[in-house]
């Protein structure tokens, strides 16, 4: 990696912190995101009315399913399924109004998901609270077929759609939630580094 | 900046303190088109100074053959809007600038929510010739101090239909912000535009009530401060020029024949930002543009309506 490179494409993500003026706050996580959820609670139960949507689809996100509702004391929506989870935000979606802050904690993949779900609703991805947590696997879109290629944790990947190896760029597409994929053997075919495991 | 040669085919009053102006390219060509709440910039002359003053135009942006622009005659002010209503008559020639947008609306909004205090009414009209060519859901409320001053209130009623609401002070209809933020859908931008009080305090409300700073959008009219004289030095140029007490520090480098940027002339923009390398004195700001920080840490002027009290002062310019 080149010293002081950087991209404004790629989201900086930060730690969940409450915004105070909010009049409700709605709470998305998956999977390690739980981990963030329990910390925000650390910091405290906010006063106005609150939604947890929580995506526990392992033993330990369960674990922390049950102790995010032990300490809310609150009805939490637990699903086992992204789809599930993403149709029972957009069920939530429909009593929210502006004045409603959004925070999502999970993988790269997992926020960026729930960031198209509140855009098609009119919110701004720079108004929505991140916390990346979990896999730094990314999400990583070839620009040759089309194809969106999950969890991708090296350098250099081959595309599950049309086989080339793609290297994996700093560009980041907020609409497709994906890091954009180049064929590294363009110039001189057959000619491919090894890859890395960077993204673990 | 290249200047429009214009002049005035008509000249409506449209209530005691306001008129209405029509402009038409003096050579009778096109005008440039413009977007819904843009704004010119109108130089005046005014005993041999020239003056520019900043108004919105109003007209639907479908027309490009003139463009119309409300002023209302504020006695107290150095003499812009005096000079419009005292001076301007069918066939005067000015100079405007081609048109700029700073209150634009966002076309990703899912409903726009329009507030206009008085004369803050002018971009809306254009506002909503877009709106309404678009579809775009929205709503508009309109308040003012008395039933004759409610300027445009009946051209407003046929653009807007049941989307323009009215409060008229005098008569104990006042507008609640808190209403008119709680329970907007997801999605909503809000658009003011009127009295300084009037901006600040719904800015700060929305604030409260969660609502981010990017969907919220506020245009005020500020004219620039009057105060002490003193002396800008000007450190690339090598001149020096007087900023007389009732000029603003851009008036005055202007009338000095230099060619300092502007754009909105409200301390808004940013655009005319100097770099203040030395003051003997203390910088006073009133532009909305400069963080705090930036303000009190006393290198950067918006000289459009921001002075300072010192004998002198020098800027990269
Ligand atoms: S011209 Fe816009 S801030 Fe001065």
């Amino acid at each position: 990696m080149e010293k002081g490179y950087s991209i404004k494409s790629k989201p900086i993500y930060g730690t969940l912190v409450w915004q105070d003026h909010a009049m409700h706050h709605v709470v998305i996580a998956e999977g390690e995101g739980g981990k963030a959820l329990l910390k925000l609670f650390q910091q405290k139960l906010p006063r106005e009315p609150l939604s947890v949507l929580y995506l526990a689809a392992d033993p330990q996100a369960e674990k922390y399913a049950t102790t995010v509702q032990k300490i809310i004391n609150e009805p939490v929506t637990i699903k086992d399924s992204q789809a599930e989870l993403l149709n029972a935000l957009k069920a939530t979606l429909d009593s929210c109004y502006m004045g409603t802050q959004f925070y999502v904690a999970g993988t790269e993949g997992f926020i960026w998901k729930v960031a198209a779900v509140l855009r098609d609703a009119g919110v701004d991805d720079k108004n929505v609270f991140k916390e990346l947590c979990g896999s730094l696997g990314r999400r990583l879109y070839c620009v040759h077929c089309k194809t969106t290629n999950e969890n991708v944790h090296h350098n250099i990947h081959v595309c599950t759609g049309c086989g080339r190896h793609l290297i994996v760029r700093e560009h980041f597409s907020r609409l497709m939630g994906a890091y954009m994929g180049f064929m590294i053997d363009a110039e001189v075919p057959g000619e491919i580094p090894a890859a890395e495991e960077i993204y673990p | 900046m290249s200047l429009l040669n214009v002049k005035v085919t008509a000249v409506e009053q449209i209530t005691e303190q306001v008129k209405q102006f029509t402009f038409e390219l003096e050579d009778g060509g096109k005008l440039p088109y413009f977007s819904g709440g843009s704004h010119v910039v109108v130089a005046m002359d005014i005993d041999g100074r020239i003056h520019r003053n900043a108004y919105s135009l109003m007209g639907p942006t479908s027309d490009n053959e003139r463009y119309t622009i409300a002023v209302r005659k504020q006695e107290q002010s150095r003499g812009g809007s005096v000079f419009m209503h005292e001076q301007v008559k069918p066939g005067t020639r000015l100079q405007i600038t081609p048109p700029t947008n700073l209150f634009a609306i966002n076309k990703l909004a899912k409903k726009h929510i329009l507030v206009a205090g008085g004369i803050g009414i002018t971009p809306f009209m254009s506002q909503i010739s877009d709106l309404n060519r678009l579809g775009y859901p929205y709503e508009l409320h309109y308040a003012y101090r008395s039933a004759d001053q409610a300027a445009f209130r009946d051209q407003l009623e046929k653009l807007c239909g049941d989307k323009v609401h009215f409060y008229v002070d005098d008569e104990g209809r006042r507008m609640n912000f808190t209403e008119l933020l709680i329970q907007q859908p997801l999605g909503s931008h809000i658009y003011v535009c009127g009295p300084n009080t009037m901006v600040n305090s719904l800015v700060l409300m929305a604030k409260q009530m969660g609502w981010p700073d990017n969907a919220v959008h506020s245009e005020k009219f500020l004219a620039p401060a009057t105060g002490e004289p003193f002396v800008v030095s000007l450190s690339l140029s090598e001149t020096e020029v007087m900023v007389p007490g009732e000029m603003s520090m851009l008036e005055a480098l202007e009338e000095a024949g230099i060619d300092a940027p502007y754009l909105c002339r409200g301390g808004a923009c940013g655009r005319c930002e100097l770099e203040v390398v030395d003051c003997d004195g203390e910088l006073i700001h009133h532009d909305v543009y400069l963080s705090d920080a930036e303000k009190i840490s006393a290198n950067k002027i918006m000289p459009c309506v921001s002075r300072a009290n010192c004998s002198r002062m020098v800027v990269n310019l």
